[in-house]
């Protein structure tokens, strides 16, 4: 197989077998405009670059469960948490932290001896949207979505309150910064995505982004967000070769700024350095640069029985 | 005692499935920069006034590194390469041994807790010194200082159990030239001296010097840096040397110089002649002669001697008379009754004793005054240790370095078993008196022939606490002594040992942490097991207060050996410089060698004020010799089979 797919001019996989059908795509396409080439390019990177002195790193946990059922209605206790670890002189040291744990149930759905009860826990009691039919699933679903909302508003607060204290020190944040750059901070934000669920370019500019080389990134352009537009562009932390398209594959994101383009390359290079130490005890090693796994180690550990 | 809550916790307790804490071992995590390590002690405080104390016998680091291929990967191969902008997150993870549960019951797993280093009050509760150091008769001698986490604390280790009567027995293991196991006898002993309760009773020592000078200096003061000076005042200790130091050393075969390396002209006088004779060395007959020699009958024959000729009135059957108290005495007694038996012409048998027999314990005896020669005169005179009137806090060195492997047995093996019987009888004149041995695995070796020392020291091992009889013993591997002499050692101190001896199953029950700082322990160091620890410390005692052997040796060079007029006349000027040589020449000029070495040691022995009378008086009026025209012929012995002959 791997000889035929040579053959006709393609790049061997990992051919890794799998079950089952990949989950469906919420958000499979969405739009993007070129900002710095007219055409996406690779961008060779060479060696990469020293990090900043000051570098603060965010992330963010979320757990929930259903504690029980009142009739049909799922009783779902949430817990969401972020961080921000400080590194100096290499070494990670908490900087930040918040943690919420409430119960997520659809309110309406409960008469006021129900909710008085669930009051009685002691945490907040957060509504969610109830479906116009029960349904086992759907309705744990919804809550979930509350969980995951509540999680990037604690996001969202921790990096504000870090920004305002932490100097010139830049955040980078696990994930888009969309919802970080308004304020007159927005600089010092950089964003790391992982996921590629959704793709921006197409045709000729998505065949560059997504057999970029290794130490390449493409050229900057610009996306639209729920709340501002961004800059963003590739970064191919490891050779793909062997693997997958979307294997060593980040997106980074900063504010729509002129010197987002201007200071790409640079910044591309420091975040090459972040490959080591390899975060290797986890499965998305080759996308997760080592201080944000930590920070997911340190909420995670903070969680307690909460895993 | 300050609260374990008012300091800062420098750990806290871990348990997992995989290292659980139980009530003997837990583990607990540092931050990266500590103060504590391997040897620290340590404090688990619980609620309800519950306290751990434990000391540290591991410690792993390690980070959160899958496999080295990852650092590979990212490094692409280069160790030169660029450093990870993040250190990886990094555990000092570390194993203590449970010291003492305060309160003792019940025995529960150690709470998953806060860890504290120790301060001195913790030390105290944690080596149970609590218990001698603070009751009513306080028992405690310092042993040395621990130290860790910048805390200098004193520890004892308790009397009763040093010098007995609940154990007793010190055993000090270490390789050779770190001068770590002379040193912490030398410290140990002034120690004992200096701190052993009044109401404990009177103690002395008896050092055997086996080998070079390291003994010969105890009462010259060493050089002390100052750091040893507040070692010793946290110890509350006086840096000084021994008070009261007595030399003993055997002549040298010419019977006048002494042997020993404390020879020179200041120290002579210090040095008292160890001289014996018959009487003195044949009551340990089994030292002397192999065990192949000493057969039934031969044993017979050295009984009846003993008991029957030795120092009494003895008439043989052909109408002799004998008084026999040397050695030549014997012979003459021996040669009266071959003579008698050969003009009989009757019988090979004396009193049951076949002449064979006779011949050959005569052989055996009669070279004993020449292989010991120096120790063992044939003239009868005799300078001993002073038994019965030892005295307190006095250290008593015999050095038998010059002397060969027999002699030194013998000095031994006469001087314990003397120093047994007196204890036994509490005729010695102090309570308790440590034996100082080197070289253990030498006179108590793990295998090799069962010796007659050997024996004795098994003895004093198992029994000698009982009397008060405690032995100081070093040796560089422990594993090579007999299990019975090293296991009965209530105290064990451990310097800098070999990686093959820690090898060795004697050792199993130390962690690898623990064999590992024992293999590089610095000098002065020392890892110590008594009964109340319960775990082995670590402790850091601080330089002896007396000059080292080979300080000694060149602030004190020996003399060098000189004829017998000037050996003698050196002699006497060491106890009264203002005797001239040229008088003692002249004094002793024409006189028998053996008549001055009997008036030498009579003056030494008795020190008198008026040395030179002394001498002069105990020699006696020169009686003029006697010119013999022809010799007498001796009649040649009846030649008879000797079946031991080769």
């Amino acid at each position: 197989m791997c000889d035929a797919v040579q053959e006709a001019g393609g790049t061997v996989s990992a051919g890794v077998p799998l079950t089952h059908a990949a989950p469906p795509v919420a958000a499979p396409f969405a739009s993007a405009k070129h900002v710095e080439h007219p055409n996406i390019q690779a961008v060779d990177l060479g060696a990469p670059d020293p990090s900043p002195e000051q570098v603060g790193f965010l992330d963010g946990i979320q757990r929930y469960a259903v504690e029980g059922r009142i009739g049909l209605v799922p009783v779902v206790r949430g817990y969401v948490a972020a961080a921000v670890l400080r590194r100096d002189h290499g070494a990670l040291r908490a900087a930040d932290s918040e943690a919420e744990e409430f119960v997520v149930v659809p309110l309406a759905r409960l008469d006021a001896t129900q909710r008085d009860a669930l009051q009685r826990t002691g945490l907040e009691l957060v509504d969610c949207e109830a479906a116009e039919r029960s349904h086992p699933i759907l309705d744990v679903q919804l809550a979930a979505k509350v969980v995951e909302e509540r999680r990037e508003t604690l996001e969202r607060r921790v990096a504000r309150r870090q920004l305002a204290t932490s100097g010139d020190a830049w955040l980078v944040v696990d994930g888009s910064v969309t919802d970080l750059v308004g304020g007159s901070d927005a600089q010092r934000v950089l964003g790391v995505i992982k996921s590629h669920e959704t793709q921006f370019l197409e045709g000729a500019d998505l065949d560059v982004a997504l057999t970029l080389p290794a130490h390449h990134r493409t050229s900057v352009f610009a996306r639209s967000g729920r709340r501002a537009t961004v800059y963003t562009w590739y970064l191919r932390l490891w050779p793909w070769e062997e693997h997958e398209l979307l294997h060593g594959l980040v997106r980074l994101e900063r504010a729509a700024f002129p010197e987002t383009v201007t200071e790409a390359t640079a910044v591309s290079r420091w975040v090459l350095g972040e490959r080591a130490p390899l975060a290797a005890r986890d499965g998305r090693w080759d996308r997760l640069i080592y201080p944000v796994q930590q920070v997911e180690t340190y909420l995670r550990a903070q969680v307690g029985g909460w895993w | 005692m300050t609260s374990g809550h008012e300091r800062e916790p420098i750990g806290r307790v871990i348990a997992t499935e995989a290292l659980p804490a139980g009530p003997h071992q837990f583990y607990f995590w540092t931050a990266i920069e500590t103060t504590i390590g391997i040897g620290a002690i340590v404090r688990v405080d619980a609620p309800g006034d519950r306290s751990v104390y434990a000391v540290v016998v591991d410690g792993k680091a390690y980070s959160d590194l899958a496999t080295p291929l990852h650092e590979v990967v990212v490094a692409d191969g280069d160790p030169t390469g660029t450093r990870a902008p993040t250190r990886r997150t990094e555990v000092r993870l570390w194993t203590a041994a449970v010291l003492r549960h305060e309160p003792e019951e019940p025995v529960q797993p150690v709470p998953l807790a806060d860890v504290f280093a120790a301060d001195e009050a913790d030390v105290e509760m944690a080596l149970r010194m609590d218990a001698f150091l603070r009751s009513a008769t306080p028992t405690g001698v310092p042993v040395g200082v621990y130290r860790a986490g910048g805390l200098t604390a004193p520890v004892f280790v308790d009397a009763d159990f040093l010098l007995g009567p609940e154990s007793a027995h010190l055993n000090i293991s270490g390789v050779s030239g770190l001068a770590t196991k002379t040193s912490a006898v030398e410290f140990l002993l002034s120690s004992v001296f200096q701190r052993l309760p009044e109401h404990r009773g009177s103690v002395a020592a008896v050092c055997f010097n086996v080998k070079g000078p390291d003994l010969c200096f105890l009462d010259q003061p060493g050089t002390l840096t100052e750091a040893d000076r507040e070692l010793y005042a946290t110890l509350g200790m006086d840096p000084r040397p021994f008070e009261r130091v007595r030399y003993f050393a055997p002549f040298k075969p010419d019977g006048v110089n002494v042997n020993t390396l404390r020879s020179h002209p200041d120290l002579l006088g210090s040095v008292q002649p160890l001289v014996w004779g018959l009487n003195e060395v044949l009551g340990y007959h089994e030292v002397l002669l192999n065990r192949d020699d000493i057969d039934a009958k031969a044993d017979a024959l050295l009984d009846f001697l003993i008991d029957r000729v030795v120092e009494k009135e003895f008439r043989d059957e052909w109408g002799g008379t004998h008084r026999v108290r040397t050695f030549s005495d014997l012979d003459r007694l021996f040669r009266s009754v071959f003579d008698g038996l050969e003009s009989a012409g009757r019988s090979d048998v004396w009193r049951t004793h076949h002449i064979a027999t006779m011949r050959k314990v005569r052989n055996r005896l009669i070279n004993i005054s020449t292989r010991c020669k120096g120790l063992v005169t044939d003239d009868g005179s005799v300078s001993d240790l002073p038994f019965g009137a030892f005295e307190d806090r006095t250290v008593y060195v015999l050095d038998v370095a010059g002397m060969d492997q027999l002699a030194q047995d013998l000095v031994f093996t006469r001087v314990v078993t003397m120093l047994r019987e007196q204890l036994e009888r509490r005729e010695l004149g102090v309570d308790h008196v440590i034996v100082v041995v080197d070289e253990l695995n030498k006179y108590a070796p793990g295998d090799g022939p069962d010796t007659y020392v050997r024996r004795m020291l098994l003895d004093i091992s198992e029994r000698g606490r009982y009397l008060g009889l405690v032995l100081f013993a070093t040796q560089q591997f422990r594993s090579q002594v007999h299990r019975r002499v090293v296991g009965n050692a209530g105290s064990v101190l451990f310097g800098r040992m070999d990686m093959d001896e820690l090898a060795t199953p004697g050792y199993q029950v130390l962690s690898p942490a623990t064999k590992i700082k024992l293999a590089t322990l610095p000098k002065g160091e020392l890892m110590v097991r008594h009964p109340h620890f319960t775990q082995p410390v670590f402790v850091r005692f601080p330089r002896p207060s007396v000059l080292s052997g080979p300080e000694g040796i060149k602030r004190f060079p020996p003399s060098t050996d000189v004829p017998f007029d000037e050996a003698v006349g050196r002699q006497l000027a060491a106890m009264d410089r203002r005797i001239p040589a040229t008088r003692v020449r002249d004094a002793i000029a024409g006189r028998r060698e053996e008549d001055v070495r009997r008036a030498l040691l009579a003056t030494k022995r008795t020190a008198p004020d008026d040395v030179f009378g002394y001498f002069i008086g105990a020699l006696g009026p020169a009686v003029p010799r006697e010119r013999v025209a022809t010799a007498v012929p001796v009649t040649p012995l009846r030649s008879v089979e000797d079946p031991y002959a080769p």
